[in-house]
């Protein structure tokens, strides 16, 4: 497959320009960048999502116009978008066969399709039935439909756009079985992808992209880590984990015997001026969770919530803004922002109290000017605050959500993932901002699965698994091994009764599950 | 052995809860309502019955359709209109009583296209489109015979009027039996043809289908078509009821045909309901119409109730999708 000179531009933006890109039969070819160098939307021309605005591309030395996404299917060109989709009402077998349908007489063969996505899941080595209503199975389970899918068509190419950023890692060792299964019956992968340390596993060539131009390919073998970064930022990271030291002040937030539901249990914390506490775990440790009790979206059973010494209840994430303690959720554009509305407008939201005059109307000028505070200090890249929050890159988003809550005096901020899905430039500005944030004297807390971040920026580690604190570690003694030895640390050191055992093997079953 | 197996696959089909959950309510009304008065339960009274909840099942099959696809019909009240208007007026203009159904047909298939293209090609708010056909389709419904109902369709139209309204095929009034036909066939459309199966992906996930190679504006315009053909089979049933042309006939239609349908469990949210729950639910209109009559309920105590129900069961809905949410929330997280 080959792809050359081709352009691309969007209303304002030269998307793609002059980029060319080949893959050959039975490689993965990583497909590297910042985000929004342009990976994705080449993708998306490949797999007819996009028309292409000149340039060629041909499919095993065909020259191919006009593709459309039912055309691509036919040519064999499958994609594995970063969000997941599919339908969530359907089962396993009628997304597997949506779009190509397995007809008999003008009818649908159900039967057939059944037996088929079986098959086909079988090879996959997947335990899924086919009758399986989508929407009731786990992200990662999803993302194992959406290979099916790519399989069932006879895909020759597959496109996987972040495949792993669902998934834990033993599941990712699954997906990396299956990829190299692939390969060696032929087919060409194209992986896209921010973990860049994934990539020795399973890489056998990478071409990097900036700002819309094609950089250079090269076998993966022949370079290191270091220039791949160099190349994709156009500039050399230094420092990939800045830190900064600050004396640790009085003790701002303690939380205590917290109890909700059945991944929050009897955690207790403290955070102090001057200092990020990192919140390390697997997926379903109760981490989110966690941020969502305090921050008071989900009910609490029990606990208690210190501020500055004094007792707080928080009951909906309104008592808590008003303490001074905010979130920064998890999914930016589903929680974190109101994507259709300008960037000043999403400032402006958590903040129209002190915005508005006691008529309920809001003061224009004052919105303006907090927008444009949050702007300048956070370095947000915009080129007008009317802009609508989802023009804004994942890293630029990031900053609009903290922007949002630092016009008022946030005492606490509790950052959810802050970097997942964005690339390695915006990574490190995040964490300059959180330093900036802790030398305030703001209190820092955040959760992340990568696992070099929380060694890298936090001066504390705190460890969750199964809903409890299984370790809390200073920066000097914290490693890797620790807390992943931390992060598996189920409930079975308790009485092996039978029953016990039991719940142990499903929690570690269920472990990786969506939180 | 057997027989249980397919007993079970009934149970388990998509879907299947909610209609056995509103089967009962409508068992329910019907006991109650014959107690209240047994002449309800009377033959003649269930055919009656039955010839009064026809319509509303053809109505309700089209917005069916279009909920099922996440999107809405607002027209039809006013293409049932216009059916009965074009088919009575040509009638009476002495055309071949065949010949003005089947121009009648092509009328309304034209307004089922235009939503269409307009929703799925256009890319107009369904709400907004169907608002502006609506009341385009009451207009021509008003203009085709200069602003007057038009006198009766006279003798030549017997035939008509027979096919459509007042005869009967094995003991069934041949409306009720037009009902089950259509019924029968957008049923197995919507089960067994790539068509019906594009249009629950469609409604549940738009973009997935999309880059899954479905054609979305062909999908959405022919569920559109679907729902003009329902509603000018009903015009055209009405116009053999009355014999006559009335131009506000089927005014507030498609607003029947959104409550037969969620009441029927057709999520109005797209993806989710069975065509079976749009049987139940138009039973239930229909019931409650027949039934509040007998039990000599005034029309405003009908109103009232009729929409206390409406919302009473989509409130229901919501909490059984809330619960069911929280519950998969709960398992994934054990």
């Amino acid at each position: 497959m080959e792809m050359e000179h081709i352009d691309k531009s969007f209303p304002g933006v030269k998307a793609l320009d002059d980029v060319s890109f080949r893959l050959r039969a039975g490689e993965v070819m990583a497909l590297l960048g910042e985000n929004g160098a342009g990976k994705s939307t080449l993708m998306k021309i490949l797999s007819g999502v996009y028309p292409k605005d000149s340039g060629t591309i041909r499919i095993f030395e065909k020259d191919v116009q006009d593709i459309n996404p039912k055309k691509a299917q036919e040519l064999g060109v499958a994609i594995i978008h970063q969000e997941l989709n599919l339908c969530g009402h359907l089962t396993v077998a009628e997304n597997i066969f949506l779009g190509h349908e397995t007809m008999k007489n003008g009818l649908l063969s159900d039967k057939e399709m059944r037996l088929e996505a079986k098959k086909v899941l079988d090879e996959l080595n997947m335990d899924i039935s086919p009758d399986a209503v989508v929407g009731d199975l786990a992200v990662s389970k999803q993302q194992m439909i959406e290979i099916a899918k790519a399989l069932s068509i006879n895909a020759k190419i597959l496109i996987m756009d972040e495949p792993t950023s669902a998934l834990t890692s033993k599941e990712i060792e699954d997906l990396f079985l299956i990829i190299r299964k692939l390969t060696s019956q032929g087919m060409g992968i194209v992986y896209i992808s921010h973990r860049l340390e994934e990539l020795q596993h399973i890489v056998d060539r990478i071409t990097i992209m900036r700002d819309g131009k094609y950089i250079t390919s090269m076998d993966f073998k022949d370079t290191s880590l270091q220039e791949i970064i160099t190349n994709m930022v156009g500039r050399e990271i230094k420092e990939k984990f800045p830190r900064v030291s600050c004396a640790k002040g009085k003790k701002i937030l303690e939380v205590k015997h917290l109890n909700a539901g059945n991944m929050v249990k009897d955690i207790s914390l403290e955070l102090y001026e001057g200092e990020i506490v990192g919140i390390a775990g697997l997926m379903g440790a109760g981490r989110t969770e966690t941020t969502r009790a305090i921050f008071g979206v989900d009910p609490k059973e029990s606990g208690e919530i210190i501020l500055d010494g004094e007792t707080i209840h928080i009951n909906n994430p309104m008592d808590a803004i008003r303490a001074g303690i905010v979130l920064a959720p998890e999914d930016r554009k589903k929680d974190g922002l109101c994507t259709k509305l300008s960037i000043r407008e999403n400032v402006g939201l958590p903040n129209l109290d002190f915005l508005s005059n006691r008529f309920g109307i809001i003061k224009r000028k004052k919105e303006e000017k907090i927008t444009m505070q949050a702007v300048d200090n956070l370095k947000i890249k915009v080129s007008s605050i009317e802009n609508n929050a989802d023009s804004l890159s994942g890293g630029n988003m990031q900053k609009v959500v903290v922007g949002k809550w630092l016009a008022r005096k946030s005492r606490v901020v509790i950052f959810d993932e802050p970097t997942r899905g964005i690339d390695v430039g915006a990574k490190v500005e995040i964490y300059h901002l959180m330093n900036d944030l802790k030398k305030q004297g703001i209190g820092v807390m955040f959760v992340s699965s990568e696992m070099p971040e929380v060694i890298g920026i936090s001066d504390r580690v705190i460890v969750m698994c199964d809903g409890r604190i299984t370790g809390v570690f200073s920066t000097e003694e914290v490693s890797q091994d620790l807390i992943l030895e931390c992060a598996t640390k189920f409930e079975s050191k308790l009485d092996g009764t039978m029953e016990l055992q039991e719940h142990v093997r499903k929690s570690v079953q269920t472990g990786g599950k969506h939180e | 052995m057997n027989n249980k197996n397919i007993f079970r696959r009934i149970i388990s089909t998509r879907g299947m809860g909610q209609v056995i959950t509103v089967s009962f309510g409508l068992v329910v009304l019907i006991i109650a309502f014959g107690f209240m008065n047994p002449t309800f339960l009377s033959g003649k009274n269930i055919g009656n019955l039955l010839r009064q909840i026809a319509p509303i099942l053809l109505i309700g099959i089209g917005q069916s359709y279009l909920l099922i696809t996440g999107n809405i019909d607002l027209s039809i009240g006013s293409v049932v209109g216009m059916s009965c208007m074009i088919s009575a007026t040509l009638m009476t203009k002495g055309v071949n009583p065949w010949v003005a159904v089947a121009v009648t047909f092509c009328c309304c298939l034209v307004v089922g296209v235009v939503n269409g293209t307009l929703v799925a090609g256009c890319g107009l708010p369904p709400f907004i489109a169907t608002l502006g056909t609506m009341t385009i389709a009451r207009g021509i419904a008003q203009i085709v015979n200069n602003n007057y109902n038009t006198d009766s369709i006279g003798l030549g139209a017997e035939g008509f009027r027979n096919f459509f309204y007042y005869g009967k095929v094995i003991g069934l009034y041949n409306t009720i039996i037009i009902a089950v036909l259509f019924w029968l066939v957008f049923n197995f459309v919507l089960n067994r043809t790539r068509f019906g199966r594009h249009v629950y992906a469609v409604g549940s996930n738009i973009d997935a289908s999309r880059l899954s190679g479905v054609n979305i504006t062909k999908t959405i315009t022919m569920a559109y078509m679907v729902s003009s053909i329902c509603s000018c089979t009903v015009g055209l049933v009405i116009c053999a009821t009355s014999g006559m042309g009335t131009m506000d006939a089927g005014n507030m239609y498609e607003m029947y045909g959104v409550a037969a349908s969620v009441i029927g469990g057709i999520s109005p949210l797209g993806g989710q309901g069975i065509l079976l729950g749009t049987v139940i639910g138009a039973s239930i209109w229909g019931t409650l119409q027949n039934g509040l009559q007998f039990a000599g309920a005034p029309v405003a105590i009908r109103n009232i109730l009729i929409g206390i129900i409406v919302v009473v069961s989509v409130l229901v809905d919501i909490m059984v999708r809330k619960g069911k949410f929280a519950s998969r929330k709960k398992r994934s997280i054990k």
